[in-house]
């Protein structure tokens, strides 16, 4: 009976704020893309139409990417996710490991340590590690942009939970048979935490895609701007015409709602168990 | 391989957990570390993988010391309690990663990973992975792990736990038939003393970390040295009475009945305990002691009767031609074999 | 293996290091030396970027902080952003997670839509969200004019500027809410609503009786978390105001004031003391939250 198509009105009332929800929480990126793809006499009739005339007009796209390089942007966006998502990857896989599987001498002391500093906003780090990057003189560069985030307490945090669940007799099996630590880590331990993995890893490339704050610090250039900040910088150098903006806008979030859809699980996980920081 | 142990002893800060043993391990057999738990049989068993450090004493495989050997050095196979398959690995990865690990040819290993899935049986699972098998699939598995690298000793951490009554008969006889066709030293751990009794050529009992008795199945049944060795051994369990030696007989500790037993090394006046086997007691006119028949139990082929012995009970089983109904009062003989007097202080055999 | 193992155990005593390595330099030189500078600068006086050169030391900086009119302004923005986004997000997620834990068609396409804004740049929809309180063309003004409600200048009137930063704050939480509050639900034992209707309760009772009672802990959880996290706000304004806090300088909070005296003003000893402040205020949330994880664990 379920399986049929049968509303009963309990199950068409829980639709209809279904739907209204969803409309409040998509809305904005309807209204971004929409607004993207207007003409100028579409975007100034009042009241606002809610539809674009066509729904392939580039316009806006053609002349926000010709007045700032939006591409760059885009590639300098790519490269920092992908490095930071791999370099942040490879210490976190290490030190989640030792810190879960190997057994040395304070262990647990640095580990409540590093847990303290967790509660640290990361407002409170950049005025020197300005100082640090400054200093050692790599100001405006893409490895600016990744160096301050090579170690993250929260996903070794995560990680390290993930090792601590999986069996120790897997490892003295491992070990027994002549596996050395490092064998056994990226032999079975990685493959078995892989769920994990993914999830940090999609996490830690949503917020490097979207970092904002220390981009605006350190980057001056245009040669080095990623999305979120050319974009930022367009609308307050590249004048207020709205239909650019959102043209731009829309060109910075598609990438992550991409990723988004495919991945959602994994990310909604991820949520779940501890949030995304900041 | 042969195993011994010179005075192996571990210790968890204060706790003694194996304590000073001493004892010796011949090639090619099959040995049970049987005892309750926390008596420190997987402590051992870790000490002979090199997993767990001993505090003091030597371990020796033939004749090198291998005390301070880290495990990977020692050529053992361990097939841990709850299996240790790598979950993500097929069947045939998990038996070929003791060979991938010492970096030997695929096509090698590949073929020797065949030979030993033949040995345990599973060679038509080898795509599988580890969660697609059975409890006893995957036991399978991990012994054909264990054994993939030849080792010079197999140890099996509680191998049968992990399974249901029937898997579990199959199983146990199924390790002995590969123990018996690759000849390897093979030691295992068990709570279950069935399971230590049916398969091993000796067994090592073991009780809060001191060492019981080493003994054949069959000679720790019938000639147990201690009282805990009696007790442990045997269903139903043994009868035990406590009580004194008087007038050259055993008497209950209180006075109300007495049985006429052979002494042995017991002096008059000793406190002793009388262990008497279910099947050790006969009906005969030349009687060792009276008793009043409380009630019978069919079991099966075999009858129980709960004997009424003064202000004790005894468990015996009767003989087909046993007549008496219960309430009858008849007398009993005890047979030479089953029947203990042991120290009632130290638990020692008379 | 070497000498010097104790026994036949596995590790050796450098080798943790080695995989700590990379980590802990991280560490060590962008999160714990910069607490401990930070507290340093936050007592110097004067302290000059780069050449750390410095006039005196006290508490001078804390001073002059704690009196700074534009301080205390973001202080008390940042509080009334506090107060009123995380109680209004909180309500509206546990309707939503409550709609999105029904088990019925097509759920999975809500969940996608709810939680979509999680993953997208501030800034950009930061912008979209400015376009739609545009006072003369905005969305916002047209849907309200059919109920015959504004207009209002939402980005242009200085008073505005709070109820648009609040709302635009509101839809931003929604999303992380929902999801703790969903996976909340979702760890609550279906036997209880069994044994519930048994008893004949009506969804009514079973959601007062059943549901916020031992969704209370991840409730209690996610308001401090959101408030930790809305003590903080600051990246919402730049796209909002065009970079500036609120349209007349009359919107500060906290953290837009640090960052406004570090890369502004230059200030760094009014910054880094205006950060310890923040911290603290952090500090003490985050204390409380590990008393209710402590007191609920249970549960």
């Amino acid at each position: 009976m379920k399986k049929r198509f049968h509303f009963s009105p309990k199950k068409l009332l829980v639709y209809l704020c279904l739907i209204i929800g969803a409309i409040i929480m998509v809305f904005p990126f309807y209204w971004m893309l929409v607004s993207a793809l207007k003409t100028t006499a579409e975007f100034n009739s009042y009241p606002p139409t809610w539809v674009p005339e066509n729904w392939f007009n580039m316009e806006n796209f053609k002349t926000a990417f010709s007045k700032a390089p939006f591409v760059t942007y885009f590639m300098n966006s790519v490269i920092v996710t992908i490095s930071c998502v791999i370099v942040t990857g490879f210490t976190t896989i290490l030190a989640a490991f030792a810190f879960s599987r190997l057994k040395f001498k304070g262990r647990d002391v640095i580990f409540s340590l590093l847990l303290s500093l967790m509660m640290v906003p990361f407002e409170m780090l950049v005025i020197t590690n300005y100082e640090t990057v400054t200093r050692l003189q790599m100001g405006d560069s893409l490895i600016v942009l990744i160096i301050p985030f090579i170690s993250s307490i929260f996903y070794t945090y995560i990680l390290r939970n993930f090792f601590l669940s999986i069996p120790d007799s897997l490892y003295y099996s491992a070990r027994i048979d002549g596996a050395s630590n490092w064998k056994y880590l990226w032999r079975i331990m990685v493959p078995i935490a892989k769920p994990s993995l993914v999830t940090i890893m999609l996490l830690n490339a949503i917020s490097c895609w979207n970092s904002f704050l220390w981009t605006l610090l350190v980057i001056n250039s245009d040669d080095f701007r990623t999305l979120p900040i050319g974009l930022y910088a367009f609308m307050t150098e590249g004048g207020s015409d709205f239909k650019l903006q959102m043209a731009a806008s829309t060109f910075t979030v598609l990438p992550m709602i991409i990723l988004f859809l495919f991945t959602r699980k994994y990310i909604v996980n991820g949520v779940a168990r501890g949030g995304i920081k900041g | 391989m042969k195993i011994k142990l010179e005075g192996v002893t571990k210790r968890f800060d204060d706790v003694v957990a194996v304590n000073d043993f001493s004892l010796e391990f011949e090639e090619g057999t099959l040995t049970a570390l049987l005892g309750p738990s926390g008596c420190g049989k997987s402590t051992m068993l870790n000490m002979l993988s090199g997993i767990l450090p001993v505090t003091e004493g030597k371990i020796y495989f033939d004749n090198d010391d291998v005390t301070d050997m880290p495990p990977q050095k020692r050529g053992v196979g361990l097939v841990f309690q709850n299996y240790a398959l790598y979950p993500h690995m097929s069947v045939l990865d998990n038996i070929c990663f003791p060979l991938e690990i010492q970096k030997v040819p695929k096509a090698e290993r590949i073929e020797k990973a065949k030979e030993m899935a033949r040995l345990v049986k599973i060679e038509q699972y080898l795509d599988r992975k580890p969660k697609e098998l059975s409890g006893g699939q995957q036991q399978r598995v991990a012994i054909a792990r264990a054994l993939i690298k030849n080792p010079r000793l197999l140890l099996l951490d509680e191998p049968l736990s992990n399974l249901d009554a029937r898997l579990r008969l199959e199983m146990r006889e199924e390790i002995r038939r590969i123990q018996q066709e690759t000849k390897v030293t093979t030691i295992f751990v068990t709570h279950d003393q069935e399971e230590a009794m049916s398969i091993s050529d000796k067994i090592v009992l073991m009780k809060d970390g001191y060492l019981m008795q080493v003994d054949r199945p069959q000679a720790l049944y019938d000639e147990p040295q201690k009282l805990f060795v009696a007790n442990f051994l045997g269903n139903p369990p043994i009868n035990n009475l406590e009580g004194k030696i008087k007038d050259g007989k055993f008497v209950l500790a209180d006075d109300s009945a007495s049985v006429k037993v052979d002494l042995k090394s017991a002096v008059e006046g000793e406190e002793v305990v009388l262990g008497i086997r279910a099947e050790s007691v006969g009906v005969d006119d030349d009687a060792d002691f009276e008793a009043i028949i409380k009630e019978r139990f069919t079991m099966g082929k075999e009858e129980l009767a709960i004997l009424k012995l003064g202000n004790s009970e005894l468990r015996i089983y009767l003989s087909s031609d046993f007549t008496h109904k219960p309430g009858e009062k008849v007398g009993f003989k005890l047979k030479n074999k089953g029947v203990f007097l042991f120290d009632k202080k130290s638990g020692e055999r008379k | 293996m070497s000498a010097k193992t104790k026994s036949g155990t596995f590790n050796r005593s450098f080798e943790p290091w080695l995989y700590l390595l990379p980590f802990i330099f991280g560490i060590v030189v962008f999160t714990l030396y910069p607490v401990i500078n930070v507290v340093l600068i936050s007592f110097k006086e004067g302290y000059r970027l780069l050449t750390g050169a410095f006039d005196s030391i006290g508490v001078e900086n804390y001073l002059k902080v704690i009196s700074d009119p534009y301080f205390i302004n973001g202080i008390k923005n940042t509080a009334i952003y506090v107060i009123t986004v995380v109680p209004i997000a909180t309500a509206i997620s546990l309707f939503f997670a409550n709609l999105l834990n029904q088990k019925i068609r097509g759920i999975a396409i809500f969940h996608t839509a709810y939680f979509l804004p999680l993953v997208t740049s501030a800034t950009a929809v930061g912008l979209v969200w400015k376009l739609m309180f545009n006072g003369q063309f905005g969305v916002i003004n047209y849907l309200l004019g059919i109920f015959n409600i504004g207009p209002f200048e939402w980005i242009t009137d200085p008073r505005m500027n709070i109820y648009t930063l609040i709302i635009y704050g509101i839809w931003n939480m929604i999303p992380f809410t929902t999801i703790l509050l969903l996976s909340g639900l979702q760890n609550i034992d279906p036997l209880y609503y069994t044994a519930a209707k048994v008893d004949g309760a009506s969804s009514s009772k079973m959601f007062f009786r059943i549901t916020v009672p031992l969704l209370a802990p991840t409730i209690g959880l996610t308001c401090v978390v959101n408030t930790i996290s809305a003590s903080k706000v600051y990246g919402e304004l730049f796209p909002l105001f065009n970079g500036r806090p609120g349209i007349a300088r009359n919107l500060y909070t906290v953290v837009f004031y640090i960052y406004e005296k570090f890369y502004v003003d230059w200030d760094l000893g009014s910054a880094a003391a205006a950060s310890i402040i923040l911290f603290l205020i952090i500090f003490v949330f985050t204390m409380i939250q590990l008393q209710i994880q402590k007191r609920w664990k249970y549960y």
